[in-house]
């Protein structure tokens, strides 16, 4: 049973379970226990499978550990302690990992040096892609007791003929940032994993989950401790997040950011960094982006003389410069680190007394784990800043902040019997001996991810790996495993363990290009796939600001800047996170009721509405206690009220808004959607909304996806009228949306791109072969191959299956985009159509940021003959 | 549609008739391609000897032909023949001969057909090493430079000719299509879409073609060369590669 538990033990019943040693380390060490460890002490000395939530600084790495040192060190008392692997530590971050080993070494050190008598040690161990091949022959020899290593490594592990008789007295395992996991293929994979070791080492251990609060924490639950022979395993929930108490507000770089010239938001948001660096001690930024951490950086240095004491952390950086940095922040020698995302995961990095936000982390949950990096210990109030860097970055921290102090949580999924991840393992588990199918099904089925994978999915996927879709003979040579459909057994063939040890993983290979200007002065990166799609004159917007595409070569795109330019294609971003479904639908609440009030003060006061928004007083407005600055008050309040003068109109949870326009150039005809639900439900219904007008007008469209809404975008030839628009509506009601989308997602861009990640992930396509790299550029290429081929072959091929389910289930929030459309439906959510010759404020954030994706029309042959047309039309025009 | 009096494109089809010799013409087949590439960890659906038994075999029912010229890379592997390769290769001809009643099959040699004369015992089909002159219409790969002078007309491949458009919206689309135009000498000129079923084609109008095929360095100006698309039965003349060339630049 799933139960969070109640009440928490005494400080005495908790230290009673220890080990003397350990009791009297840790009461040398501490005087109080934290939240988290007042649970957990007791409980997993009862052997009991707990999930501890709880923000950073609160000792809940050490709440888990504690016990199981103590255990150790009862074993090593008793001589029992032998050279096996006791404890297995993984963590999605291998710079947690370098933390973890350090802050088990050095305790272990000084509980050492009161025992005289000759004991076995407590061993620790680190197990990465880091590790040296002399590390690893070390740990052969003699297994570290504390294995402390990361989901893909834990794989290679377990197909390690040579290691695997090591772990077969695992008695612990624990999962850190379990909220990372939970809701990705990576997490699926390390469950997959977990359920592995357990039925290869033939017993279960205790499972212990930590992380960041998230929602529903049953389901977080459930993910860590999995099904056993049908049975869900037991668990304890202990959810100390809110112990911790949180400071914090939106602040506005400047009186009126609506008015305001880009260049004096930009100055002013760095000089606000800088002063809010000057008044602390040390200040932690996040920016969301790598390409915006070493834009800050740079700005920070140039504009304010910050020398050495300023310093970027994020992915692309080498690890010694992440190690090298977070030392030197432990050692408090850094006034401000910068950082994309890297930074929020519990890496231990000293005391913090700031944190800034600039722009939105998306979700109530990052929030919260974010500004909680500040404030050492669990006692401390936690202090940050979110800096607004737009108008809509502006409502939309503020209404964010604001559910925090309400304690809403966004929610998350888990993918369910993803077939891709499901590969690779079946593959694993035939490199560790052979297989009757069915009970390997029954190992798969231990995972909360798998619990309810069909039989024939299953097959489907152990068939796909014996190559039995190929006609070819040599697939008995290079299938990934052998398959006797006779005897229902299973087995390894001689080339699948290179390329299981070579592709193992879950996370797709990107390229990012960098984007220079002629002068080779550069402004960013865009990712290989997006440059794919730009063509020259193209005018996209980047760091903040719009450029033109000259050309591109080898890795590299030449850009001139194009100053008040409406871009004509919205950049993307793979690691921008979409906006959760539960804050989208608190700002589009928002956003109803503040536009009543603005609407108020404009009738009251229309002629001199400027007088109004620059008041200092905001009581009776329902900005008065939201978590905001004035400035932040009166850019809002300005914002709205320009939405409401331009169109008269301001979308919100009840309306939805739908407005006609065209680009600068006539050329292409837009119908702007403001609806404000989130890039998962946005990315179904754009599609929905294109696939249903390609089909009726025989047109190709292309659709802008963003969090706010989306767009249609038509030829000059093609405008929907408001006519259409409202044909389009009433189809909806007998049009079942799940089976257009399924029937038609094979026409737009993003399968081709999803099912490269698919049919690498179940090693359909390599991206290593036999110790050979192989290019993204070749892998896509592989992939459209393929794609071609599978789908004229079986449309029902387990890897197309597993594309359209990734695409539909993880990218796309279909359930609730079908919500979004019953609204419509039955009225409770209205819809209003305006026409407006330049796009409305609130529609400019859809128009320059966002997914970019085309839906061609079904026939193919009357869409070439249109392109024909088309074509011959422009060369007719150039030789004018 | 037809090119001149003797040259026809089957229509929607990457198939060339020839009426003065009654023969359909194809290239670049690769057959072998999927045993090829599990070698190389790639599972691929056989596919390809299917779809070019399907085209092959539509081009048949259309013109009656009495002959199949087949301008070079029957096969792909260059350094052996992959028993892939062999079987498929006779299976093609057996299909060609016995089921379509195409007696005469011809194979100009291309530069991924070394080799391929071991197979030719016991099948009946006519070789040639390099180039065929046939009736004053010239018949060679494409890799090289020919030898023979004083042809009327060349047919050729090895390119895999294709072209890159995109439209206002952004739909992007890569087209297999036929070169035709004349050489500064004054012949007419064919270059053969691939009919391999996994070719990606090179774009004609983004790339400098003279760096594959050497004939486009010298003898024959490329961006006179006219693009005419063959894809889901559709057959599409864009005008000059020159013209499609500068619209991309615009």
């Amino acid at each position: 049973m799933i139960e969070y538990y109640a009440g928490a033990f005494t400080k005495e019943e908790s230290l009673g379970c220890l080990n003397l040693f350990i009791r009297k380390w840790f009461e040398s060490r501490y005087k109080e226990l934290t939240p988290p460890q007042r649970y957990s002490l007791k409980l997993i000395h009862a052997k009991h499978n707990i999930l501890i939530t709880a923000p950073t600084g609160s000792g809940k790495t050490f709440s888990a550990f504690t016990t199981v040192l103590s255990e150790l060190m009862n074993m090593s008392l008793q001589a029992k302690l032998e050279d096996k692997v006791y404890c297995i530590y993984v963590s999605p971050l291998r710079a947690l990992n370098n933390d973890i080993y350090r802050n088990l070494t050095m305790p272990l050190e000084e509980i050492y040096r009161d025992i005289t008598i000759p004991i076995n040690r407590i061993t620790v161990g680190i197990r990465t892609g880091d590790t040296t091949a002399a590390q690893r022959a070390q740990q052969l020899r003699k297994p570290p007791n504390i294995l402390v290593t990361t989901p893909e490594s834990l794989a290679i592990l377990i197909n390690s003929e040579r290691f695997l008789p090591n772990l077969k007295d695992v008695k612990y395992l624990i999962i850190d940032e379990l909220h990372e996991l939970a809701s990705n293929k990576r997490g699926v994979h390390l469950s997959l994993s977990v359920e592995r070791l357990s039925s290869l080492i033939g017993h279960d251990f205790v499972r212990i989950g930590l992380g960041a609060t998230l929602s529903p924490l049953e389901n977080a639950a459930r993910f860590l401790v999995g099904y056993s022979g049908g049975k869900e395993r037991d668990c304890y929930i202990i959810d100390a997040t809110w112990d911790k108490k949180l400071d914090f507000s939106v602040v506005c770089p400047v009186k009126d950011i609506v008015s305001a010239p880009d260049q004096i938001v930009e100055n002013s948001v760095y000089n606000m960094i800088d002063r809010s660096i000057k008044a602390n001690r040390t200040t932690l930024v996040f920016t969301n982006t790598r390409s915006g951490t070493e834009r800050v950086v740079y700005n920070l240095a140039k504009r304010f003389k910050y020398g050495d004491e300023i310093a970027a952390h994020h992915g692309s950086l080498s690890r010694e410069t992440r190690l090298g940095v977070e030392d030197l922040l432990k050692k408090g020698r850094l006034r401000c680190v910068v950082s994309s995302t890297s930074l929020e995961l519990g890496v231990d990095i000293g005391t913090i007394d700031n944190v800034v936000l600039i722009g939105s982390p998306k979700s109530v949950s990052r929030a919260v784990q974010r500004i909680g990096r500040s404030g050492h210990s669990f006692n401390d109030v936690a202090r940050g800043e979110v800096v607004a860097t737009s108008r809509d970055d502006l409502i939309e921290c503020t209404v964010m902040l604001d559910a925090a102090r309400k304690r809403h949580l966004d929610t998350f999924t888990t993918p369910m019997n993803a077939l891709d991840v499901l590969s690779q393992h079946i593959v694993g588990m035939t490199q560790n001996r052979q297989w009757a199918v069915d009970e390997a099904y029954e190992v798969i089925r231990n995972s909360y991810a798998y619990h309810e994978l069909k039989r024939e999915d299953f097959l489907s996927i152990v068939r796909y790996l014996a190559g039995m879709y190929v006609g070819l003979e040599s697939r008995r040579v290079y299938g990934k495993i052998h398959y006797d459909e006779k005897s229902g057994m299973m087995q390894k063939t001689g080339i699948a363990k290179l390329i299981y040890y070579l592709n193992l993983g879950t996370i797709p290979d990107e390229v990012s290009v960098d984007v220079l200007t002629e002068q080779n002065q550069w402004i960013g990166s865009i990712q290989e796939e997006f440059l794919a799609r730009l063509k020259t004159g193209d005018v996209f917007v980047l760091a903040g600001k719009p450029y033109r595409f000259e050309h591109s070569r080898v890795m590299k795109a030449y850009v001139t800047p194009a100053p008040e330019q409406i871009p004509t294609i919205p950049p993307w971003y793979s690691e921008q996170l979409p906006l959760a479904y539960e804050l989208a639908l608190e700002i589009s609440r928002f956003r109803g009721e503040f536009a009543q009030e603005v609407g108020m003060s404009l009738k009251q006061n229309a002629a001199a509405y400027r007088a109004v928004f620059t008041r200092k007083d905001w009581s009776g407005s329902i900005l008065e206690g939201m978590p905001m600055d004035n400035y932040a008050r009166n850019s809002a309040f300005n914002y709205f009220a320009e939405q409401l003068l331009l169109s008269g109109v301001v979308p919100s949870e009840k309306l939805m808004l739908i407005e006609r326009t065209h680009d600068d150039e006539g050329e292409r005809n837009m119908v702007i959607f403001h609806a404000l639900y989130g890039r998962r439900i946005n990315d179904a219904l754009s599609r929905i909304f294109a696939i249903m007008v390609a089909d009726k007008y025989d047109v190709d469209v292309a659709v802008n996806i963003s969090d706010n809404g989306f767009v249609l975008v038509t030829g000059a030839d093609f405008e929907l009228r408001r006519g259409d628009i409202e044909r389009l509506m009433a189809d909806l009601s007998n049009t079942d949306v799940e089976d257009l989308l399924k029937r038609n997602i094979k026409r737009t861009e993003m399968m081709k791109r999803r099912f490269r990640y698919c049919a690498a992930r179940s090693f359909m396509i390599l991206r290593n072969y036999k110790g050979y790299k192989i290019s993204v550029r070749k892998q896509q290429v592989s992939a459209q191959i393929l794609l071609k081929a599978v789908e004229d072959m079986d449309p029902d091929f387990p890897i197309l299956k597993e594309t359209y389910r990734e695409i539909l289930e993880d990218v796309m929030d279909l359930p609730r985009a079908r919500r979004v459309i019953a609204d419509l439906m039955e009225g409770t959510l209205k819809y209003r159509i305006i026409d407006s010759n330049v796009p409305s404020p609130f529609s400019h954030i859809m128009i320059t940021f966002g997914e970019s994706d085309v839906i061609m029309m079904a026939d193919r042959r009357k869409h070439l003959r249109e392109l024909h047309r088309q074509v011959l039309r422009k060369i007719k025009e150039m030789n004018k | 549609m037809k090119l001149d009096n003797d040259l026809e494109i089957v229509d929607g089809l990457p198939i060339l008739y020839v009426r003065r010799l009654d023969a359909i013409v194809c290239s670049d087949l690769h057959l072998g391609y999927e045993g090829v590439m599990a070698e190389r960890g790639y599972l691929l659906p056989k596919v390809n000897l299917k779809r070019i038994k399907r085209v092959i075999k539509q081009a048949s029912e259309k013109t009656s032909a009495t002959r199949m010229i087949i301008a070079g890379d029957i096969k792909n592997e260059f350094g052996k023949v992959h028993f892939e390769e062999y079987n498929e290769f006779r299976d093609l001809v057996d299909f060609v001969r016995l089921e379509l009643g195409i007696n005469a099959v011809t194979l100009v040699k291309g530069n991924h057909d070394n080799f391929v004369d071991r197979i030719r015992p016991g099948l009946g089909i006519e070789i040639f090493q390099s180039e065929a002159l046939l009736e004053g219409i010239l018949f060679f790969h494409g890799d090289g430079m020919p030898q023979t002078k004083g042809f009327g007309a060349m047919v050729m491949g090895h390119v895999h000719p294709a072209i890159t458009l995109q439209t206002y919206i952004g739909v992007r689309e890569k087209l297999h299509c036929f070169l035709y135009g004349k050489s500064r000498g004054g012949a007419n000129v064919v270059v053969l879409p691939a009919l391999n079923y996994f070719a990606q084609g090179v774009g004609v109008n983004m790339e400098d073609i003279g760096e594959m095929a050497p004939v486009f360095r010298s003898m024959i100006n490329a961006d006179s060369m006219r693009a005419i698309a063959v894809s889901d039965g559709e057959t599409l003349d864009f005008g000059t590669i020159g013209q499609l060339r500068s619209l991309g630049e615009q």
